[in-house]
């Protein structure tokens, strides 16, 4: 800055606005000076992309003749941000990494921020083999450019919101104007508008503090990564909500079957998928019920096996000091602590714990008689089965429900396992997602249900 | 909605494992089980008009794959009643006994009479016991019956299940009877239970399976020869696995029958309505098994005339036999009154008419083949 430039004194709102952002090392305040022509800019540079700055705001303003013309090309720039009301407000675009520019009275908010992690990420929660590999990315503007890309249509209304919370994070409702049901972006709006919590870490938190209840154990919103379920679910009516910074979107309102779905299911023809399907939910009901029907059996109803197989399990169980429910409940939690250890480990070393987990502590269980051959295969059938689930709060979900049932069954036997199964399902139909039920089921198919619930 | 605090919930959570580790009568776990796998039923040496009840348990033991014999416990007992047997028998164990698996009574031959209904209540009555397990009659007793471990018993299982109900042998010498079938046959008005017999060898190592008793109140029980038992079950169960052997001059043929089919009707006499006859169709279906000349697939009606002329004389022998004895094993009467319209005398009117009764027999035996390609 050479000596001219000095003595200009800044405008009084332009002083304001520094101060208030003063403490911070990377802010930046700089007045543009050619001839009588004076810009104030004012901005953070960790945030703003420097280049583009130079570009498109310092290069011109030399170029240019007159103020007015810099004004007015200011002005019809494409990255204007409609300018808020209130000190605060502007301030908080500036966090974002807009640019705030002052031209004599014209004060104006460019949009020239750099994101660094606005690469598309490998959808690596729900893989599949055909369909795209991709998911989103941790910039809102990246993941609504993805969706669009995907979903041409006027209809498609992009809604931004902006948190309450200490983040003042973007989040964005993406819906098909023409499908979605009117009073359901109601509820959704006003529940995020009435949240009140100190910090919002991301889409997975705030499902969480969406879901409204503090002892909940079913999701009543489904997180994903991957675009294909995005407009999946946005071409049957459902909202798309979008934070900035997280991979994934949250949809709402969904059922229970929504988490049954893998998106794999739309690319193989008719007879794969249903086997598929029906693997699906069979390894659903293997996780919840086959600790609690091998306690059941074994333990209050052995007549229920063939002879055969009554003799192999009481054979198996010979010198087992425990009875079979505490056996159960210990080899549960063994499984358990070794599902979360491989999650937590990385990639390379999460294979061994599982193999020295898996393989060689079980046989050393059995060869000991600490627990009996028939109940290794039962857990390793349950810890496989509860991988079938396609979304994974589902699955933690039925990891829960299946120590609830295991209770029952100890307590009151096979009886006590159909009793937990229809306390489960009582619970189930009682519940809804932001206002549908959460079993309802045919969300798709049934275009008439859909229209009966409008009038 | 209130919540409990914190410690609160943790001492429910204690009490309620708590009580769960004081599991009572109803949780046992499988090894504290022992698994009865079959009953004999003895008359009693020492009790008078008691019965000697023999179980025989199934043991389970390490390794099942590395052992070559199944083993069994015996456990022998008399007294007035069987449900009195089997609970002084459970004083003689150190666990509990456990009957759902129990799927094989059998009963001494002399017991096999229509008194046999009152012992019998028993294992209707006991709920943990089902009413699909087999009855099967003994000889020369239960006890020594139930003895006997075959050489084929494969380990943890049981010989004596996989005679019947052709779950493993379906051989048209064997008949099945249900614990219910029985129960019913008994208490039904025209038709006599038939049980199977089981025997064993001199060795004691094999079981043999291919005569049957007709129960009824006389008290020796009448028994059919092994090829009135085959006639029996393929007549009326439509086993199949039927093979039969026609001579005719040289020519000796081997027929081996996959289906067989009797149909009848009865024919009222003229003047009161009383059945004088039963009009009976067999239809059988089968190839021919082996031949001691060439045979020519031209002349296959001629074996299948020969063969229905056959098979007819020994079916009409069978019929007549039984109604010689007075015994219906078909349930001839039971139809009878299941479809003629009910009046109080009905089954009177059949037990005068069934000793005469007239057995018109048209058997027709189809031929699919000669049993080679020529």
């Amino acid at each position: 800055m050479d000596e001219a430039t000095c003595h200009i004194e800044p405008p009084a709102y332009f002083t304001r606005l520094a101060t208030r952002l003063e403490p911070t090392a990377d802010i930046v305040k700089k007045t543009l000076k050619s001839r009588d022509r004076v810009v104030h800019l004012l901005y953070l540079k960790s945030v703003v992309d420097m280049m583009q700055l130079q570009e498109i705001v310092v290069k011109p303003f030399y170029e240019m003749s007159a103020e007015q013309n810099f004004a007015e090309y200011i002005q019809s720039l494409p990255y204007e941000t409609k300018m808020p009301t209130g000190d605060e407000e502007v301030l908080i675009e500036i966090t974002k990494g807009n640019v705030f520019v002052m031209i004599d009275k014209q004060i104006t908010l460019l949009e020239l921020k750099i994101v660094a992690a606005n690469a598309v990420q490998e959808a690596i929660m729900e893989p599949t083999i055909h369909g795209p590999q991709l998911g989103l990315s941790e910039s809102i503007e990246t993941n609504i450019n993805v969706i669009r890309q995907r979903y041409h249509k006027p209809s498609l209304i992009i809604e931004p919101m902006q948190l309450e919370d200490a983040s003042n994070r973007d989040i964005a409702l993406i819906y098909d104007e023409e499908r979605v049901k009117p009073q359901l972006l109601k509820i959704i709006r006003k529940r995020i508008l009435t949240l009140e919590v100190e910090l919002v870490q991301g889409s997975s938190d705030l499902q969480y503090y969406m879901n409204n209840k503090k002892y909940s154990l079913f999701p009543t919103s489904l997180l994903t990564e991957r675009p294909d379920r995005i407009l999946h679910n946005m071409a049957v009516g459902k909202v798309i909500i979008l934070v900035d910074g997280s991979p994934h979107a949250i949809i709402a309102p969904t059922t229970f079957f929504d988490f049954m779905l893998s998106m794999e299911d739309a690319y193989y023809s008719f007879w794969v998928v249903s086997l598929i399907r029906f693997l699906r939910y069979a390894g659903l009901f293997t996780c919840i019920m086959l600790p609690s029907i091998y306690v059941g059996v074994t333990s209050y109803t052995p007549e229920v096996l063939r002879t055969e197989l009554a003799l192999t399990v009481a054979a198996s169980r010979i010198g087992v000091p425990y009875p079979s429910f505490i056996e159960v409940f210990f080899m549960l939690i063994f499984i358990e602590l070794l599902t979360e250890a491989s999650m937590r480990l990385p990639n390379s070393i999460s294979a061994t714990a599982t193999t020295v987990g898996g393989l060689i502590l079980g046989t050393a269980a059995v060869e000991a008689a600490l627990t009996s051959n028939i109940m290794v295969i039962v857990v390793s059938l349950v810890a496989i089965s509860t991988f079938v689930i396609p979304i994974s709060e589902m699955n933690y979900a039925v990891r829960v429900c299946r120590f609830l049932l295991l209770l029952y069954t100890t307590a009151f036997g096979l009886a006590g396992m159909v009793l937990g199964m229809l306390g489960l399902l009582l619970y189930l139909v009682n519940k809804d997602s932001f206002s549908e039920p959460y079993l309802r089921m045919f969300w798709k198919n049934r275009q008439e249900e859909l229209k009966a619930d409008d009038s | 909605m209130k919540f409990l605090s914190m410690s609160k919930w943790f001492m429910v959570v204690l009490c309620m494992s708590g009580v769960l580790l004081q599991y009572g009568c109803a949780f046992k776990d499988i090894d504290k089980r022992l698994f009865v796998s079959a009953i004999g039923i003895d008359p009693a040496e020492n009790v008078e008009n008691g019965y000697k009840v023999t179980l025989k348990v199934a043991l389970p033991f390490g390794a099942i794959k590395d052992s070559e014999r199944p083993s069994f416990a015996y456990l022998s007992r008399e007294g007035q009643s069987i449900g009195e047997a089997i609970r002084m028998l459970e004083t003689h164990v150190d666990k509990v006994l456990e009957l759902g698996h129990m799927k094989t009574i059998i009963v001494h031959e002399k017991l096999l009479r229509d008194d046999m209904q009152s012992f019998m209540d028993y294992f209707i009555r006991r709920g943990d016991i089902q009413l699909i397990a087999y009855v099967a009659g003994a000889r020369p007793s239960a006890e020594t019956i139930l003895k006997v471990e075959p050489n084929t018993e494969a380990p943890a299982s049981v010989a004596l299940i996989n005679f019947f109900g052709a779950t493993a042998n379906d051989s048209p010498y064997v008949v099945t009877t249900y614990l219910f079938q029985l129960r019913r046959d008994i208490l039904a008005d025209g038709i006599n239970p038939v049980l199977p017999l089981i025997e064993t060898n001199a060795g004691g190592d094999e079981l043999i399976v291919n005569n049957s008793v007709v129960v009824d109140g006389r008290e020796d029980p009448a028994v059919l020869s092994t090829i009135e038992t085959k006639y029996f079950n393929s007549l009326l169960k439509d086993s199949t696995g039927f093979t039969y052997l026609v001579k005719e001059g040289s020519l000796k043929l081997l027929l081996n029958f996959s289906q067989s089919k009797m149909t009848y009707q009865f024919v009222p006499s003229k003047g009161s309505g009383a059945p004088r006859a039963i009009d009976m169709h067999i239809v059988m279906k089968g190839t021919i098994g082996e031949a001691n000349k060439d045979l020519s697939i031209a002349k296959l009606d001629d074996y299948n005339s020969l063969a229905s002329k056959d098979v007819k004389q020994r079916v009409m022998h069978f019929l007549t036999k039984m109604q010689e004895e007075n015994l219906d094993p078909f349930g001839f009467g039971l139809r009878y009154r299941a479809t003629r319209l009910h009046t109080e005398d009905i089954f009177t009117t059949w037990q005068k008419a069934y000793p005469d009764i007239e057995f018109k027999v048209t058997v027709d035996v189809k031929l699919q083949g000669t049993g080679s390609i020529e």
